[in-house]
C-alpha cells in the first residue's frame, strides 16, 4: 500500500503550481492570515461598503450610491475640515522637515553637548499624543497657561490660543511640530551619518562654502531619506486625531476640525456611519493622491529626461 | 506521546480556539440566570454603588449580572458601536436622554414591561423625551434626573451686598460687579454638547423653541438670535466669563467655580456633593444655590440618566427585571444618599425633599421646580446630526467667527435638509 500512497502524493505534487514546501508554509500561516483578514481586510472592506449606504442606526440602511460622497464633497463642514487639513498638513510638514534638517545638521557637528541633545530628541516622539494634547491644552490656556504668563511678564498682550479660530489652528500645529520634528531630526541624522565623505571632502578642497556643500551635495544625496520622511509625515498628518481632539475637539466652531476629527464626530456624535465612512475614504484617497504626486512627478520627470 | 507540536495538532488547536471563540456568545446566552450590562460610572463611589445594586439584585432574584463600567463619553461611543454592529454582548445599557433618538430602533420598547401607574410615578418630562415620537415606544426608563440650578459664592455676594441674579439683566449686572483681579462673575461652557445645552436653556427662556409646529427648525427665530447674542456677549462683550470658556465643557466649568476663580455658575446635581467635599472643592461652606435665571420664561433643560434593554438581547425577561430594580425606589434612594442624584420617581423625590433640611432642602426644591418646568430638545429623526451642526454654529458665534444670526440661519437651512433626509417629515 505504501508505494501507492507515495505515487498519489507525487501525482498531486506534479499537478500543483506550488512546491510542497510552499504549500506547507501557506498552510501553517493560514490561521494567522485568516486572523489578519478578519481584523484588517474585513473592516476595511465593510466600511467601504458602508460608505454607499445611509447607515445611521435608523433601522433600514438603503443603498444611496455615491450620495454620502457628494453630500460631503459639497458640504460646508467637510470643506472647512478639508481646508484645515490642507493648512495643517502643508504647514506642519514644511516646518518639521526644514527644522528637522537644520537641527540634524547642527547635531551632526562635533559640538559640545550634542550627545545629550541627541538623547533628548528621543523624548517628544516617545510621549503619547494624548499626553502631548493635554499638556499643550494647559500651556496654551489664557488664564493659567505658561505661554500667556510669559507674554504677560514681557508686557505683551494675551493671545487667545485655543479660543480664536486662527490661533487655535496655530496651536495644534505647534503641538504637532513639537512632537514630530525630533523624529525628522533622527531620520535625517541617520541619513547624514551614512553619506559618503569623498564628495564632501573634494568640495572642501575645491573651496566650496559650507552652504554650497549643503545645497549642492548633501541635499541631493539626502533626497531618498527626505522622500521617506515626507511619506511618513503625509500619512501621519492625515491620521492626526488625539492631539487635536484633546486640545480643541475640532473647535472653536470647526476651526481645527481635521478630516479624522470630523469623521469621528459624524460617527459617534451624529451617529451617521455612512457619511463618516465616506469622509474616511476621501481622506485615504487624498493621502494616496498626494503620495502618488510625491513619487510620480519625479519619476515622470526622470523618464522624460531619459527619453 | 511526542512533545513536539505536529502540523496536525497545530491546525486542530487553531480550529478548536476559533470554534470556541465563535461559540462563546451562544454558550453564554444559554444561561438565562445570568445577564450582562454596560453601566455608567464616574468618580470613586460609582463602582461601589453598582456592586451593591448588583449584589442586592442577585440576592433577591438569583439572577447574576456581569457588568462593565464606563464613563459617559466612552460609554456613549461604545453603545453606538455595539448598536451599529447589532451586538448582543450586553443585555442592558446605561443611556441618557441626550442621544436617545439614535437608538429608537436598537433598544427594545419597554412599554409592555411597565404599567401606566408605574410610569405615572416618573417625572413626565423624563418619560416624554425617552419615547419615540413616531411610535410612542419607550426606549429607556429614567434612573435619575439631571437639571441645573445656580451655584454662587454666598460669602463674596454677602461681602459686596449682592443677591444672586434672577434675570438675564441681573446676571450681567452682578457679573460686572464681581469681575476683576483674576476673578470672573460667571462661567458658562462654550464647547460641544454643553454649549448646546446652554444655548437651549437661553432659547427657551427667550420664548423660542428648536422646532415649530411642523417640526421645521425654528431656533433661528428672533428669540434664538437674542439668546445666542446674549450668550456670546457674556464672553465677548461684557467679559464676565473667562475668555477660555469658548473651549470649556462641564468639567472645566465646574472646576472654575470649585477652585474659587469664578463666583457663579449653573451646574448639575452632582456639583452639590463635589462642592461640599474638601477633597474636590476649595469653596466648601462658601457657596449657596439659587434658581436658574429667567428671561421671558423660566425654563431650562430637564433630562435623565436612564436604563435601556438591548433589542438584540436573548434574555429580555431577566434583563428587564434588572432594569426595574435599578429604577426601584430603593436603588434611587441609595443613589441620592451616595451622590445626591435627584430621583426620577416623583413620589420618592417628594419624600426626599420633605426629609431634607437647611441648604439641601432649598436646593432640592429649586431642582424640583426646574424639573417641573423643564424641557428637552426634540427627538426627531436626524436630530443627533443636527446637534453636531449646532455645536459648530454656536461655537462660531461665541468665538466671533460669525454673527449669531448668520450662524443660526445657516444651521437652520442645513438642519432642515438633514432632518428631511433622515425621514423626520415622512
Amino acid at each position: 500500500m505504501a508505494p501507492v500512497a507515495q505515487t498519489r502524493v507525487s501525482g498531486r505534487r506534479r499537478r500543483s503550481p506550488l512546491p510542497y514546501t510552499w504549500q506547507r508554509g501557506y498552510l501553517l500561516a493560514s490561521p494567522a492570515l485568516l486572523v489578519m483578514l478578519a481584523i484588517l481586510i474585513y473592516p476595511l472592506g465593510y466600511s467601504f461598503i458602508m460608505s454607499f449606504f445611509r447607515w445611521d442606526l435608523s433601522g433600514s440602511a438603503p443603498f444611496i450610491g455615491t450620495g454620502n460622497y457628494t453630500d460631503e464633497l459639497f458640504g460646508r463642514q467637510f470643506n472647512q475640515a478639508l481646508r484645515n487639513q490642507a493648512i495643517f498638513s502643508v504647514v506642519s510638514i514644511t516646518i518639521e522637515v526644514v527644522a528637522g534638517m537644520a537641527i540634524a545638521v547642527l547635531v551632526n557637528g562635533k559640538l559640545r553637548g550634542m550627545r545629550l541633545a541627541r538623547t533628548l530628541l528621543l523624548v517628544p516622539p516617545m510621549i503619547a499624543p494624548a499626553v502631548v494634547g493635554l499638556n499643550f491644552r494647559w500651556l496654551f490656556n489664557t488664564q493659567y497657561g505658561l505661554v500667556d504668563a510669559l507674554l504677560r511678564m514681557f508686557n505683551l498682550p494675551d493671545i487667545p490660543w485655543l479660543t480664536h479660530p486662527a490661533w487655535a489652528l496655530v496651536s495644534v500645529i505647534v503641538a504637532d511640530v513639537w512632537q514630530n520634528t525630533p523624529l525628522m531630526v533622527l531620520l535625517f541624522l541617520a541619513g547624514l551619518q551614512s553619506l559618503p565623505q569623498e564628495p564632501l571632502e573634494a568640495a572642501t578642497v575645491d573651496g566650496a562654502t559650507p552652504w554650497q556643500r549643503f545645497w549642492h551635495i548633501v541635499l541631493p544625496l539626502m533626497r531618498p531619506v527626505i522622500m521617506i520622511a515626507l511619506m511618513l509625515r503625509i500619512i501621519d498628518t492625515f491620521r492626526t486625531f488625539d492631539v487635536v481632539w484633546l486640545m480643541t475637539q475640532g473647535g472653536p466652531g470647526g476651526a481645527t476640525n481635521l478630516l479624522t476629527v470630523y469623521s469621528y464626530l459624524l460617527a459617534f456624535q451624529a451617529v451617521d456611519f455612512g457619511h463618516a465612512a465616506a469622509v474616511s475614504y476621501i481622506a485615504l484617497g487624498m493621502s494616496l493622491f498626494v503620495l502618488g504626486l510625491l513619487y510620480g512627478v519625479p519619476w515622470l520627470i526622470a523618464k522624460r529626461r531619459a527619453i | 506521546m511526542s512533545g513536539t507540536l505536529s502540523r496536525r495538532k497545530f491546525l486542530a488547536a487553531s480550529a478548536a480556539v476559533t470554534a470556541g471563540s465563535l461559540a462563546a456568545p451562544w454558550v453564554a446566552r444559554a444561561d438565562a440566570k445570568e445577564i450582562t450590562a454596560l453601566l455608567i460610572t464616574g468618580g470613586p463611589l460609582y463602582p461601589k454603588y453598582w456592586e451593591k445594586i448588583v449584589q442586592d439584585f442577585t440576592a433577591k432574584t438569583g439572577i447574576k449580572v456581569r457588568y462593565d463600567l464606563l464613563e459617559f463619553t466612552p460609554l456613549t461611543a461604545k453603545v453606538v458601536t455595539l448598536s451599529a454592529a447589532r451586538s448582543s454582548q450586553y443585555d442592558v445599557y446605561s443611556t441618557h436622554t441626550a442621544q436617545i433618538d439614535s437608538y429608537f430602533n436598537h433598544f427594545a420598547p419597554l412599554n409592555s414591561y411597565f404599567s401606566d401607574s408605574e410610569l405615572a410615578d416618573f417625572y413626565p418630562v423624563a418619560v416624554k423625551y425617552l419615547r419615540d415620537p413616531k411610535t410612542g415606544n419607550l426606549a429607556a426608563i429614567p434612573r435619575n434626573m439631571d437639571a441645573r440650578v445656580q451655584y454662587y459664592r454666598s460669602d463674596i455676594y454677602q461681602e459686596k451686598g449682592l443677591k444672586p441674579a434672577e434675570t438675564w439683566e441681573e446676571l450681567v449686572d452682578v457679573g460686572l460687579k464681581l469681575t476683576g483681579n483674576g476673578h470672573y462673575g460667571l462661567v458658562v461652557p462654550g464647547q460641544g454638547d454643553p454649549a448646546q445645552r446652554t444655548f437651549s436653556d437661553l432659547l427657551w427662556q427667550a420664548g423660542g423653541d428648536w422646532v415649530d409646529q411642523a417640526n421645521k427648525p425654528a431656533f433661528n427665530s428672533e428669540a434664538g438670535i437674542k439668546a445666542l447674542t446674549f450668550y456670546r456677549d457674556l464672553i465677548q462683550k461684557h467679559k464676565i466669563v473667562p475668555p477660555d470658556a469658548v473651549g470649556y465643557q462641564w468639567n472645566e466649568n465646574s472646576t472654575e467655580f470649585s477652585s474659587g476663580t469664578v463666583y457663579a455658575t449653573f451646574d448639575w446635581p452632582g456639583a452639590f456633593a463635589t462642592l461640599s467635599n474638601p477633597e474636590t472643592s476649595r469653596v466648601v461652606g462658601k457657596w449657596s444655590t439659587a434658581p436658574y435665571v429667567r428671561d421671558k420664561a423660566a425654563i431650562s433643560c430637564a433630562i435623565s440618566h436612564a436604563m435601556a434593554l438591548n433589542g438584540q438581547s436573548g434574555r429580555k425577561e431577566p434583563a428587564v427585571e434588572f432594569i426595574k430594580y435599578t429604577v426601584s425606589k430603593d436603588a434611587q434612594r441609595l443613589q441620592f444618599d451616595q451622590f445626591t442624584n435627584f430621583p426620577s420617581s416623583h413620589s420618592l423625590a417628594k419624600e426626599v425633599i420633605a426629609a431634607a433640611k437647611g441648604p439641601q432642602a432649598t436646593w432640592l426644591q429649586q431642582l424640583e421646580t426646574t424639573i417641573a418646568n423643564g424641557k428637552e430638545w426634540p427627538k426627531l429623526a436626524g436630530f443627533s446630526k443636527v446637534c453636531t451642526l449646532m455645536f459648530s454654529a454656536i461655537e462660531q458665534a461665541l468665538s466671533d467667527q460669525a454673527s449669531p444670526a448668520d450662524s443660526l440661519n445657516q444651521a437652520a437651512t442645513e438642519a432642515e435638509d438633514i432632518m428631511r433626509r433622515a425621514g423626520a417629515y415622512d
